[in-house]
């Protein structure tokens, strides 16, 4: 164990943790907010994301003919074709999210009320894509060309901020933004927040049901979209096997912050980006998960909601 | 039993018996047998086993062409995804199939699970990967002879290797090593660990496969202030950490053993960021080994070769000299494999000979390569 890193490289290692940690926020949204409206973990999420980060790259390299080996972008050109990457994934994830909600759990909700079925086809689905992926790349990774080109805009006590981690900061934050205003302000989000209280009674009153749970994982998958295009500008490399790696990573993030809950996705995903980046730091990256499983083990203990998850409730999505 | 019934099962056995006769007959009359391929073909390892296999479909391809006296076919199965438990069920599946004459294993876990079906059978091994230094070892209980062989040289020999060819070079070299905890990457590991001695200053383990995010490992490199980095395991997480590893100002040497040996590895880390990363493995890449080949290659499968194709094109044609040599029974193929006459010249053009434990004879090929514009270029023997 080694502590003085800590000291060393702490501001260096905080900046990486939060990077990390808004990467984790925007995929665990996807999670939240299906959470919170229908009550079921949407495991294939985690390929919603892997399929994104697929279409992040090939809108490069298929529609703007960019190689690997291809030098980055300045000017409107980058501006253009990154927007292009990044509406690309969030159409094609939000697109795949809904066809899931339709394919594999509309039929079962009005067929059931047994939310352990949904469960297990979630987790299917979630295999037939990840296999179906696999298929198509012969399990290799995809890498990405360069298209932004990682610039050090300023060094603070020894961490250097780029331009590409500092781009899904900013944007993160917008996009958490928009939604909290989203589910809090507009007519649509009103009938989000209706069903997610009491699902039958919302039936009553007129809501349409399908239409807001349709909503919902439209809305889930665009920014499940966009955390893809993210991760490909920041890591630049994807492979089949994607989406089980992070995908559980932000569904711990979910559930540390409280699930169903917009503001503790936020909190549990740079928690989790943090004590990820502390704990491979002081212990080895061997003990990174140990160590965030050990501790949303203990936060569970003692708030069996997560971090949010209790006084937070009437702001639930 | 009354009279009719006794009959009809005479009846019925005799029947059965001719049948069986005539079944054998065929079978010896069409003359045409199988090698298998145990290894990994779905599943997380399976980049490895895909890479290997297509080396197998190529070499059977070029050979049933030519029309031969004794057709090979490919056992259809043998996917062990890699895993040591499933190794043993896999194995005892293709010693089961009677035309099976010759097994090709990827992974050493799964080998040594297998050893016990294969060795029962008397079913000859060519390994064109499974590196593990006990496979050869007579004092170990995994030892295979005298089944196994293998066309790699085994992990005893890349790890001081790789300490050297890191090393090569840099005044007071200080070194931080990568695994991906593997057993590939952990034996890799202790082997140059032991040969670096106290130039070795620290480590970290990434899993392979679920790691995104080098930070923390590089922010130790930079506070160990190492200059010799070296990465044990396989080439896309590999690459994935190089690139972090430069992109975030390290300037020292990164080197890695042969699971990084891989075309896809400088487009993946990037041209800029792979310049200068040196290799080392018990290999050649197929296009350095064989233009002609490699070109055949990436016609049938449109892909390109992996890690082991190389040793894999290469153990199916040892078997398919010995079928062309006449050798078309288990215990024949085991015979001429064993026997000390036995030569193969490999693809790069290296003549091969086996020793009583199964290793290669002589020193063992140990290659280095090193990145250059993007490209990995064959730089000598280790």
């Amino acid at each position: 164990m080694d502590f003085s890193i800590l000291t060393d490289q702490f501001a260096s290692l905080t900046f990486d943790g939060i990077a990390l940690g808004f990467i984790y926020v925007l995929i665990a949204l996807g999670y939240t907010m299906v959470y919170g409206v229908l009550r079921l973990i949407n495991f294939a999420n985690s390929e919603v994301f892997m399929l994104g980060s697929f279409t992040t790259i090939l809108v490069a390299t298929k529609l703007f003919h960019h190689t690997i080996e291809s030098d980055p972008l300045t000017g409107f050109k980058l501006v253009y074709t990154m927007l292009a990457m990044l509406i690309g994934s969030m159409i094609v994830s939000g697109v795949v999210s809904v066809l899931i909600e339709i394919v594999a759990y509309r039929r079962l909700r009005a067929r059931t009320s047994n939310r352990l079925t949904s469960l297990i086809s979630a987790i299917g689905v979630s295999i037939v894509l990840s296999e179906a992926v696999r298929m198509a790349t012969s399990s290799a990774p995809m890498g990405s060309p360069r298209l932004l080109d990682k610039i050090t805009l300023v060094t603070i006590w020894g961490a250097d901020i780029r331009v590409d981690t500092l781009l899904v900061i900013v944007f993160a934050i917008i996009l958490l933004i928009t939604l909290d205003l989203f589910v809090n302000k507009t007519r649509l989000g009103k009938g989000i927040r209706a069903v997610s209280m009491d699902y039958d009674t919302s039936r009553l009153m007129g809501i349409n049901l399908n239409k807001i749970i349709s909503t919902t994982f439209l809305i889930g998958g665009l920014g499940t979209g966009a955390a893809a295009f993210f991760y490909i500008t920041v890591y630049e490399m994807t492979r089949f096997s994607i989406g089980f790696e992070l995908g559980l990573a932000a569904f711990t993030a979910a559930v540390l912050g409280g699930i169903g809950n917009i503001r503790g996705a936020f909190a549990g995903g740079i928690a989790l980006g943090l004590i990820e980046m502390y704990a491979s730091a002081v212990l080895g990256t061997q003990w990174r998960s140990i160590t965030a499983f050990v501790i949303l083990i203990l936060v569970l203990l003692f708030k069996p909601n997560g971090i949010f998850g209790e006084s937070l409730q009437q702001a639930r999505v | 039993m009354n009279k009719k019934i006794k009959a009809s099962a005479a009846i019925v056995a005799a029947f059965a018996l001719s049948f069986g006769a005539f079944a054998t007959t065929s079978a010896s009359a069409a003359t045409t047998v199988k090698i298998a391929y145990q290894g990994p073909l779905t599943g997380p390892e399976a980049q490895t086993g895909t890479d290997s296999i297509r080396g197998v479909k190529l070499a059977l391809k070029l050979y049933n062409a030519t029309n031969p006296a004794v057709k090979v076919e490919l056992f259809n199965g043998g996917d062990d995804q890699g895993d040591d438990a499933q190794g043993g069920t896999v194995g005892a599946g293709i010693a089961a199939d009677d035309a099976v004459i010759g097994v090709l294993t990827a992974y050493s876990g799964p080998t040594i699970a297998a050893l016990p079906s294969y060795k029962a059978k008397g079913i000859a091994i060519v390994s064109p990967s499974a590196t593990r230094a006990c496979l050869t070892d007579p004092t170990n209980a995994c030892y295979g002879a005298p089944v196994f062989h293998r066309i790699v040289s085994n992990d005893d020999l890349q790890g001081p290797a790789l300490a050297r060819v890191a090393t090569n070079g840099v005044k007071d070299p200080t070194v931080f090593i990568v695994d991906d905890q593997s057993s590939y990457s952990v034996g890799l590991t202790a082997a140059v660990k032991k040969a670096l001695g106290t130039a070795y200053e620290a480590g970290d383990s990434a899993a392979k496969g679920a790691v995104s995010d080098f930070s923390a490992t590089i922010a130790k490199i930079k506070q160990t202030k190492s200059n010799v980095v070296i990465y044990t395991g396989y080439y896309a997480d590999g690459a994935k950490f190089l690139k972090q590893l430069r992109d975030k100002g390290y300037k020292g040497v990164y080197a890695a053993g042969d699971g990084v040996l891989n075309s896809q590895f400088p487009k993946l880390a990037g041209k800029k960021q792979s310049e200068g990363a040196r290799l080392t493995a018990p290999t050649v890449p197929l296009d350095v080994a064989s233009p002609k080949i490699y070109a055949a290659f990436k016609k049938e499968f449109k892909a390109e070769p992996g890690v082991y194709s190389t040793e894999s094109f290469d153990a199916t044609n040892i078997f398919l000299q010995a079928i062309k040599a006449g050798k078309t029974t288990r215990a024949d193929m085991l015979a001429y494999l064993n026997s000390s006459s036995f030569s193969y010249k490999n693809t790069a053009g290296i003549t091969i000979k086996f020793q009583a434990s199964g290793d290669l004879s002589g020193s063992g090929l140990m290659n280095q390569f090193v990145v250059k514009s993007g490209t990995i270029k064959l730089n000598g023997k280790a």
